[in-house]
């Protein structure tokens, strides 16, 4: 409490902006950090209507500007998976068809810049369907098969352990070395804020770094975004997810995303379909998307359990602050302590979670830090309630039940604490 | 270009390897173009597949003009339903006898509003959903600047509503043509003219479907002019607005349709069917879609404060003219623009000027007499009522590249000179009293 009466007093000193905003309705991960200038103003009201538009085979009278959806794609828009800004929702219980997620592909060895090697057939990315005369390539589905987890005092949680399959696959098989690894869509609130995050203050958490291939410079560059810090800036994986989910391309990503047996699909577009100007207003868009305001400060449970979830070492990975250094959108901002508890590393997370898959210098069993600002809301605004990278975690308890590896002494202390205790740490989860 | 013939190229490379392997998919696409948005369409998709696990449902987003091109392709483009909120496309599709008869429930859907025909009479295409057309407001604006709701469209032109209004631009805003025609028919061709040239003098004109309700959430008008879904969608995620329904109010519809060339037509009737269906129907009332379903029964779980419009007498309802509506939207863009958004700070002007005149000869027969006729000269239009209700005149605009030019400056210039006439009435008026 102490520290955020610190932050408020600075703040107002200082008159800089806050960084988060303070509705907790369900229109709470749509809303912009407070005094954006004219400029940045409108760029995020455009870009807003992009990442909400779905985009059109072309031609096009009505939409020439959003033409050139495919060959393959996931689903027609930005919004049609970050429903609300936020996750996506766990498949379908009665037929198992991931809607929100992305099942990622990949063969032994790495491609020219260290990344994954896409699949000959399927490319990177399972596209569920094709524009008309194309056939999608297959659905990706998922079978749970639930179990109990006793914790110390008697009290049992169910999980449920997800098995990905793929039927329809209209390529042929994917043949038994392939690598997959199924993806729930994050929420894109705060990334602006973690972008400008100096990279010395991430170098110093307790997690490896990814380091990835930054398309734009050419360069090994420290990965922050993506559920394995696989993309080194918000440019770059805003870009990859026009192109990977909704077959957009762009000047970062000129060819379409097909397989390399497709080469004459690859060959892609004579110009980028999503202009320079789509893009960067649809990057000023994210940047500027504010992280909700935390709630019920003053509950005496949701104290217990801020201390808590240092004491069992939650937060050596979820780091409770980090440093604005850099934020071009709103520069009273910069120096700002913030609050994302996340590292932006990576870490072991155990066998139970690990996708089996390399992603740069992320291994089989790494997934990097997800932030958890905005945990306690999930789900109040339409967007999905499911947790972790696939969205087995139904509960924030589940969530940190699954955790293994480099975790598995903080889960083990969350399964050992009276329930009061584990009550007051999900009631600080959900202040968040 | 090249991008369209390597994928032309590649489909017709995959079309055989698909056809190859189709016996080996036990499942069923059916292709479906829409202009819903994608919190409908997939909160649709989703349900229905749940219920169909055998069937897949492919969305095609085609707004009215590019609908019309894809299911003017040989074999339809492939598509199966027709499912939007473009109801002069229905009919003319199936005009041109691009739709199959689809069997409903008519006892379950009336098909009717009122007076209002909402579905085709011969089954070929039937009502989805209706949209109702009005004001958005936020009470709180209205109070603290002392104004009340207003209660009809003719309210709107009062000068205390000046600068606290804003509407939406015909031509950049897809259901605002529609909107106006509402007023049109409501108050009458020229009285409507006149009406919405005053309304618009002092609004701000904006060029987006959510920007009218987005202003008033902001608080940077107190009242919009809108499609009603986006305000209940904002109040209903805990904006502080209210959607006010004009008297004699007008619901038009969205519509469903299966292709003549369809080659799924079991899975299109069972998609068609759902949607039509008492859950299917529900769907459009959650708090991001808040449309109103066509089926009566759907209401029983709609939220308090929802409109219901076929609850409502028969003597609050418009008599909307849909026939004469489907073939004016085009007109109705172009004289907008002409009379409404060119020279708007002139006009606005001109309004500001006229307002301030009424103020000072209130209660002054002579000197309100010029007033009349400066209004009218203010908001001419040059276009007949008989005109604008005559279906040959109408389909001249149907093609915007095919409009006449000289036409246009001819309206621009009698726009203009009627403008002027109105200033110089108004300036020649004896000083007040």
């Amino acid at each position: 409490m102490k520290r955020f009466g610190v932050l408020l007093c600075a703040v107002l000193l200082s008159g800089a902006a806050r960084y988060e905003t303070s509705g907790s309705d369900t229109e709470a991960f749509t809303r912009p950090i407070d005094g954006l200038d004219g400029e940045h103003a409108a760029s995020f009201r455009k870009g807003s209507g992009i990442f909400r538009q779905a985009w059109v085979i072309g031609p096009s009278q009505d939409h020439p500007d959003f033409v050139g959806l495919g060959p393959f794609y996931n689903r027609l828009s930005c919004i049609a998976c970050h429903v609300k800004n936020g996750r996506g929702a766990a498949p379908d219980s009665e037929n198992g068809v991931a809607r929100t997620m992305a099942a990622r592909l990949s063969v032994e060895g790495k491609d020219a810049h260290g990344g994954p090697r896409v699949h000959p057939d399927y490319g990177a990315q399972l596209n569920p369907e094709g524009v008309p005369g194309v056939a999608g390539e297959g659905q990706a589905v998922v079978d749970y098969a639930e179990f109990d987890v006793a914790l110390s005092d008697g009290a049992i949680v169910r999980l449920r352990r997800p098995t990905l399959a793929f039927r329809n696959l209209a390529y042929g098989p994917l043949g038994p070395e392939t690598k997959t690894s199924l993806r729930n869509a994050p929420p894109v609130f705060g990334l602006g804020l973690l972008e400008s995050v100096a990279e010395a203050e991430i170098l110093a958490g307790a997690g490896r770094p990814n380091f990835v291939f930054s398309v734009e410079t050419g360069q090994r560059t420290l990965g922050r975004f993506g559920l394995k810090a696989n993309q080194p800036n918000l440019k770059q994986q805003i870009a990859n997810a026009f192109v990977e989910d909704i077959g957009i391309t762009s000047s970062l990503f000129p060819a379409e995303s097909c397989a390399p047996s497709h080469s004459e699909c690859r060959r892609g577009a004579s110009t980028p379909e999503l202009t320079d100007a789509q893009l960067d207003a649809v990057v000023s868009y994210i940047r500027a998307l504010a992280p909700p305001a935390r709630r019920n400060l003053d509950d005496p449970r949701v104290k217990d359990g801020e201390i808590l979830f240092r004491e069992i070492g939650c937060s050596d990975c979820h780091r409770d602050a980090l440093h604005v250094a850099d934020f071009p959108l709103q520069p009273a901002l910069n120096g700002v302590e913030i609050h994302p508890y996340t590292d932006l590393l990576l870490h072991d997370m155990g066998d139970g979670l690990a996708d089996g898959r390399e992603d740069f210098e992320a291994g089989p069993r790494d997934w990097r830090t997800p932030p958890l600002w905005g945990l306690g809301l999930a789900g109040k605004g339409g967007d999905g309630a499911d947790f972790l990278h696939d969205g087995r975690a139904r509960t924030p308890a589940e969530a940190i039940l699954w955790h293994g590896g480099e975790a598995k002494p903080s889960a083990d202390a969350f399964r050992n604490l009276p329930e009061p205790q584990r009550d007051a740490l999900l009631a600080f989860l959900n202040s968040l | 270009m090249i991008r369209a013939v390597a994928v032309a190229a590649f489909a017709s490379f995959f079309n055989l390897l698909c056809a190859a392997q189709s016996g080996a998919s036990a499942n069923e696409t059916i292709t479906v173009v829409t202009s819903f948005p994608e919190e409908l369409t997939t909160r649709c998709e989703r349900e229905f597949e749940r219920g169909h696990p055998q069937i897949h449902v492919q969305f095609v987003w085609k707004q009215s003009r590019d609908a019309l091109v894809e299911l003017a392709k040989p074999g339809q483009g492939g598509a199966d339903v027709y499912w939007a909120p473009a109801p002069a496309n229905f009919a003319l599709l199936r005009d041109r006898g691009a739709f199959r008869k689809i069997s409903v429930d008519r006892a379950a859907l009336p098909g009717r509003l009122g007076a209002q025909q909402l579905s085709d009479p011969a089954g070929l295409y039937e009502a989805y959903d209706v949209a109702g057309y009005g004001v958005v407001s936020n009470p709180s604006a209205l109070a603290a600047a002392g104004l009340s709701a207003p209660r009809r469209w003719r309210d709107l032109a009062s000068p205390e509503y000046a600068r606290q209004l804003a509407m939406p631009i015909a031509s950049k805003v897809g259901f605002s043509p529609a909107l106006y025609d509402i007023v049109l028919q409501s108050e009458g061709w020229d009285a409507g003219w006149r009406l919405l040239s005053e309304i618009a003098g002092e609004a701000t004109l904006l060029d987006s479907g959510f920007a009218p309700t987005a202003s008033v959430r902001e608080g940077k008008a107190a009242l919009a002019l809108t499609i009603d879904f986006f305000a209940e969608i904002a109040r209903a995620n805990g904006a502080a607005v209210e959607m006010i329904y004009p008297e004699r109010r007008a619901f038009l519809p969205a519509h469903v349709a299966m292709t003549a060339g369809s080659e799924h037509v079991a899975a299109a009737q069972a998609f068609i069917d759902f949607l039509l269906s008492t859950d299917g129907q529900r769907l459009m009332m959650e708090r991001d879609s808040r449309r109103h379903p066509a089926r009566p029964d759907a209401y029983q779980s709609a939220s308090k404060g929802f409109a219901n419009p076929f609850a409502l007498p028969a003597s609050t309802l418009l008599d909307y003219d849909s026939e004469i509506g489907r073939r004016r939207p085009p007109l109705i863009t172009l004289l907008f623009d002409l009379a409404i958004v060119e020279g708007h700070a002139e006009s606005a002007e001109l309004w500001r000027t006229i307002h301030d005149a009424e103020k000072k000869f209130a209660g002054n027969a002579k000197g309100m007499a010029p007033l009349g006729e400066a209004k009218r000269l203010a908001g001419f239009i040059p276009v007949s009522e008989s005109d604008a209700g005559t279906r040959t005149f109408l389909d001249r605009f149907a093609r915007r590249d095919a409009i006449d030019a000289q036409q246009i400056a001819r309206w621009r210039e009698e726009i203009g000179a009627a403008r002027r006439q109105a200033r110089d009435l108004v300036k020649g008026l004896e000083p007040a009293p």
